[in-house]
């Protein structure tokens, strides 16, 4: 089934992206068979129960390509020998012959059998996770992965790119891990390429699958902070899109680490495209130390609010640059009136009372659908046992502090008594698509 | 094409003026007029979802990419859908492509492949090569029409309304919940319903016609290959079209009335769902590919001159097919299902692949020192054999499971349905168009410019679909409006193919349109086929046949008999006996 044309293609997506390139090193490494792996599967399989699906994939790759030039090559002769020309008369052919139409019925066949065995005891591989595998927990929604660690923590890092704000999970090295995985709204699905692992998530049972990430083999050291170090990121972090303790930085600088795409593959709406997370794998010793660090304890209400904005999919649907997107900005929303789907309103003076807002936004946190502001569909799912009251009252008292109106005590600048928020200098982390410029696309 | 001269007059002949036409037409139970009453309302169907097909490709000619510039503005760039600017409520871009893939999918499943080849072909050649008057049950023909246009016209409403964002599959909870304040996914999901009904009297009349309304002399091993494949499709779309019905029924009603069936926060389950939707989809795949393969069979044999390797064989294997297509359907589900489940679906899947297999090696063996006439509609089977035969290997990873793994839900599974559907099933659309059109029509249609659009078609093809095979195993997931970069350069070439198969389209429309304005007047048996239809006239006679016709040879004796209209000295030279018979 491979062209020439094709085949040059490939060379030429390899060009383009320098991760890939065709260096001569490669192509000694593995030779034609290596090259061709590549072009099919873009990497090796990063785990090792996915090096059998690699395997048996270009084995298949092979065995169909082999069959198709054979069948194509047997028409191709046919129809140049055979095709209808002046005065030629067909002679006498036969149209049926016993041992030949069993011998192509019963040689598939066992072939057949051979793939379809070869393919289960991989899928075997894949599906039962060793008994000392580290259970996480996966949560997906509309339109956001969060991520559970076996100490209980929940992952709150991210990275951006582009400008857009990713979450990262941070997974060890060499050591078995299952993913107990579960949906707060319609149906997801868990993809890792690089892992070629894939499971639905279900609304209302647990499904799982494990894998065991090879060492990274990425050739990139960690830096300073999570946000790779490049110009982009860079900026990013100027505008004061990574935070974290001291500690919390320190753990994994200097380590080797590997970043894997983590993809929705089952439809789930208008975001489904954007629904991307990072799989950063890192040895497993440095996992443990920055594990221990990643508690949410002694953040600000403030902080963890805004921890949460960017770690439980509040980010894709609403900025708070006052840009609208799927769901309306958060900037500005405390302390200004705003009108509803249905018709009714609240008030300017009545959005300025702290506690009636707070129970507006709690409202609207945990029961999406109550009130719809003008303009904008009934998209939220609801984030009841997603977010707890602590973490609620901190995306309350961040949106809050996104406002011009916002009170002294909870104002982002103090300096600043004319009400000039500090937040507007941030650009958007608007959701947009996982679009990587290649430099920044994990691998 | 109203001139034709024969004493009882063609069935295109016209009865009177406009509207004595148009009532002559609205109400005929003639299944010739039928037959093409649906040609063209499938084409036009088919023409909107490959509008909607070319949108889809036109938004993923770039990923969308958002930068924040020094000024702290953001952009947004290669939203194809999206008004970029700030002033808007709602992001739309993702929203409207959702819609576009929707939309494509329905309208080409349920409005374009299904009913595509035996509902136009069927019906107008059925009767035919059977030696029949008309269908068993000629007034249930024209209600099936009437039906599928009902549906059709309650699925464009529901366009008309804003569209529908659930993709083709109507995937429970998500189905159920979303766009909540509409009926556009009601109307959508009975406009589907209704288009069952048309499927399931459309097969019923078949079947029954088939086994009561065989010539004198035709016994089952007479009959053409194309009658065996629409026979065995029409026992699988009166066996499993009331499934999909209910289900939707089921779905409408949650939808509606918030009964808990498959949605869990009403106490349903969505994996149900999956179960029952395939348990008719996985077996209408074949009710769409089966046809296909009994016009490759039969025009094959036809322009060969030959008669087809291993007859019983490719019958015996339409029913094969038609039988294991029931136990087949979790093959769409490896990821949601038990171990056990995986396992012995997939072990069943692969049983379809021997049938498949078998007949595509007769195929091929029927080439074998045969007489090949190099033209469109025998091009066009060439270009089956190809894109099948990919489209049939690239089954191998997917029902193996550890791949399936892998490659479930991305662009590979896409690009697989592709081969399987458009270049097995349009394609064999295409090459039967081709070869009957003379017997529909009474007009030849240019041989030279047909087969540069079948070439043009063919390379867009593979321009199209062979990239997405590359980009489904590196990872790029379906229905996605946005995508990382290192995809583009696939998603690129996916776009400019996309756009020379629009262009092969056209030329073909042209060439059809030619035709029917200028084309040479056909004679009775152009290519020198031996089965019924070639015995009535181009175009047939309002009642087929002027007598009873009565089957004394194979319907692919080729050595041994002389095709009908031909004078036997011209007999077996055939492209002589071609010119001779060109008036």
């Amino acid at each position: 089934m491979m062209f020439p044309a094709i085949l040059s293609m490939t060379g030429l997506t390899h060009a383009m992206h320098s991760n890939f390139s065709l260096a001569p090193a490669t192509l000694a490494k593995g030779g034609i068979l290596d090259w061709f792996h590549k072009a099919w599967f873009r990497t090796d399989a990063a785990t090792a129960n996915g090096v059998s699906t690699d395997n048996i994939g270009m084995w298949l790759w092979w065995f169909c390509t082999l069959w198709f030039v054979f069948l194509m090559a047997l028409m191709v002769v046919f129809v140049v020998r055979y095709r209808r020309r002046k005065g030629r008369i067909a002679p006498k052919s036969p149209s049926h012959n016993t041992p030949l139409e069993i011998a192509w019925t019963v040689i598939p066949t066992l072939f057949l059998v051979y793939i379809f065995f070869r393919g289960f005891w991989s899928y075997m591989e894949k599906l039962v996770a060793p008994g000392n595998a580290v259970e996480m927990s996966v949560l997906a929604s509309k339109w956001n992965w969060s991520l559970t660690y076996p100490n209980g923590s929940e992952s709150n890092a991210t990275t951006v790119i582009g400008s857009r704000v990713i979450p990262v999970f941070y997974m060890p090295a060499e050591r078995a891990i299952r993913v107990k995985m579960n949906s707060q709204d319609v149906m997801h699905a868990f993809f890792v390429p690089d892992f070629r692992v894939k499971a639905d998530i279900l609304p209302n049972r647990y499904t799982t699958v494990w894998f065991k990430a090879l060492q990274p083999s990425s050739g990139k050291i960690h830096p300073r902070t999570q946000v790779d170090a490049d110009s982009a990121h860079a900026s990013a972090t100027a505008n004061g899109l990574t935070y974290g303790g001291p500690n919390y930085i320190k753990e994994l600088e200097g380590v080797p680490y590997e970043d894997h795409w983590l993809f929705c593959a089952e439809y789930c709406g208008d975001e489904h495209s954007e629904m991307a997370a990072i799989i950063r794998v890192v040895p497993e010793d440095a996992y443990n130390r920055w594990l221990e660090t990643i508690g949410t304890g002694s953040l600000s209400p403030k902080d963890l609010g805004k921890r949460m904005y960017e770690t439980k999919g509040c980010i894709t649907c609403h900025t708070i640059d006052g840009a609208p997107n799927t769901g309306p900005t958060w900037k500005n929303m405390f302390g200004h009136g705003v009108t509803f789907t249905d018709g009714s309103a609240y008030s300017e003076a009545q959005m300025s009372d702290p506690t009636f807002f707070q129970n507006y936004a709690r409202e609207s946190i945990l029961v999406p659908q109550a009130k719809i502001v003008t303009g904008f569909g009934s998209q939220m799912s609801s984030y009841q046992g997603v977010l707890n009251d602590k973490m609620i009252d901190g995306v309350i008292a961040y949106i809050m502090s996104l406002s011009d109106k916002a009170p002294a005590a909870e104002a982002p600048e103090p300096a600043a008594p004319t009400g000039q928020p500090a937040s507007p200098q941030v650009p958007a982390p608007t959701p947009a698509p996982a679009s990587a410029p290649p430099s920044s696309a994990p691998h | 094409m109203s001139d034709h001269a024969h004493h009882h007059g063609s069935y295109l002949t016209l009865k009177g003026g406009f509207w004595t036409t148009v009532k002559d037409w609205a109400t005929t139970v003639d299944h010739k007029k039928i037959g093409m009453m649906y040609l063209f309302a499938i084409l036009f169907m088919f023409f909107i979802g490959g509008m909607a097909a070319m949108a889809v490709r036109f938004e993923l000619f770039e990923p969308v990419r958002t930068h924040v510039d020094a000024a702290g503005t953001m952009h947004i760039t290669g939203q194809a859908f999206a008004p970029a600017d700030a002033g808007t409520d709602i992001k739309p871009g993702n929203n409207i492509y959702n819609r576009l893939f929707t939309l494509h999918g329905a309208i080409m499943v349920f409005m374009v492949i299904v009913p595509s080849i035996p509902a136009s072909l069927g019906n107008f050649l059925l009767p035919l090569m059977l030696g029949a008057k008309d269908v068993a049950f000629p007034r249930l023909n024209l209600l099936s029409w009437y039906i599928y246009v009902t549906g059709s016209l309650f699925a464009i409403t529901a366009i008309w309304l804003g569209g529908v964002d659930t993709g083709w599959t109507f995937y429970t909870p998500y189905s159920t919940t979303t766009d909540a304040d509409y009926w556009r996914v009601a109307l959508m999901v009975l406009g589907a319903f209704i288009l069952g009904f048309s499927s399931i009297l459309t097969g019923l009349n078949f079947v029954v016609t088939v086994h009561k309304l065989r010539a004198p002399g035709m016994g089952w091993f007479d009959m053409p290959l194309f009658v065996w494949s629409v026979y065995a499709a029409g026992i699988i779309q009166v066996l499993a079209t009331p499934v999909i019905g209910i289900t939707l029924l089921l779905l409408t009603f949650e939808r509606v009335f918030r009964v808990g069936i498959f949605d869990p926060a009403l106490g349903g389950d969505p994996v149900l769902f999956q179960h029952f939707f395939w348990f008719y989809s996985h077996p209408v795949v074949y009710v769409m590919i089966l046809p296909g393969m009994g016009i490759i069979s039969d025009v094959l044999a036809v322009q060969c001159h030959k008669k087809i390797f291993g007859y019983r064989a490719i019958a015996f294997a339409s029913l094969g097919i038609a039988g294991v297509s029931f136990i087949v359907w979790g093959h769409h589900m490896f990821t949601s299902m038990s171990e056990l489940a995986d396992m012995v679906f997939s072990s069943l899947t692969f049983l379809v692949a021997i049938p498949t297999a078998v007949k595509v090696f007769n195929w091929i063996a029927t080439l074998y020192k045969s007489s090949i006439a190099l033209n469109a509609p025998m091009v066009y089977v060439l270009i089956f054999l190809f894109l099948f035969s990919i489209g049939g290997l690239t089954g191998l990873p997917l029902g193996t499971l550890s791949t399936d793994l892998h490659l479930h839900d991305t662009y590979f599974v896409v690009a697989h349905f592709h081969y399987v559907m458009m270049g097995g099933t349009i394609m064999g659309l295409m090459a039967g168009l081709h070869h009957w059109w003379p017997k529909f029509f009474g007009r030849m249609y240019n041989e030279k410019w047909a087969i540069i659009g079948a070439i043009t078609v063919f390379i867009g093809f593979n321009l199209t679909f062979f990239t997405q095979f590359f980009l489904g195993s590196r990872g790029m997931p379906r229905r996605y409006a946005s995508y990382i970069d290192e995809f583009q350069i696939w998603h690129q070439i996916s776009t400019i193919g996309a756009f020379v198969i629009f262009l092969g389209f056209l030329i073909h429309l042209f060439v059809f349109i030619a035709s029917l304005a200028y084309g040479r007047k056909a004679p009775a048996n152009p290519w020198g086929g031996l089965t019924l239809e070639w015995v009535a006239d181009s175009p047939p006679e309002e009642h087929n046949f002027a007598h009873e016709p009565l089957v004394t040879h194979g319907p692919y004796d080729f050595e041994n008999t002389v095709p009908p209209h031909w004078d036997p000295a011209d007999y077996p030279i055939p492209e002589e006996n071609r010119t001779a018979s060109r008036h």
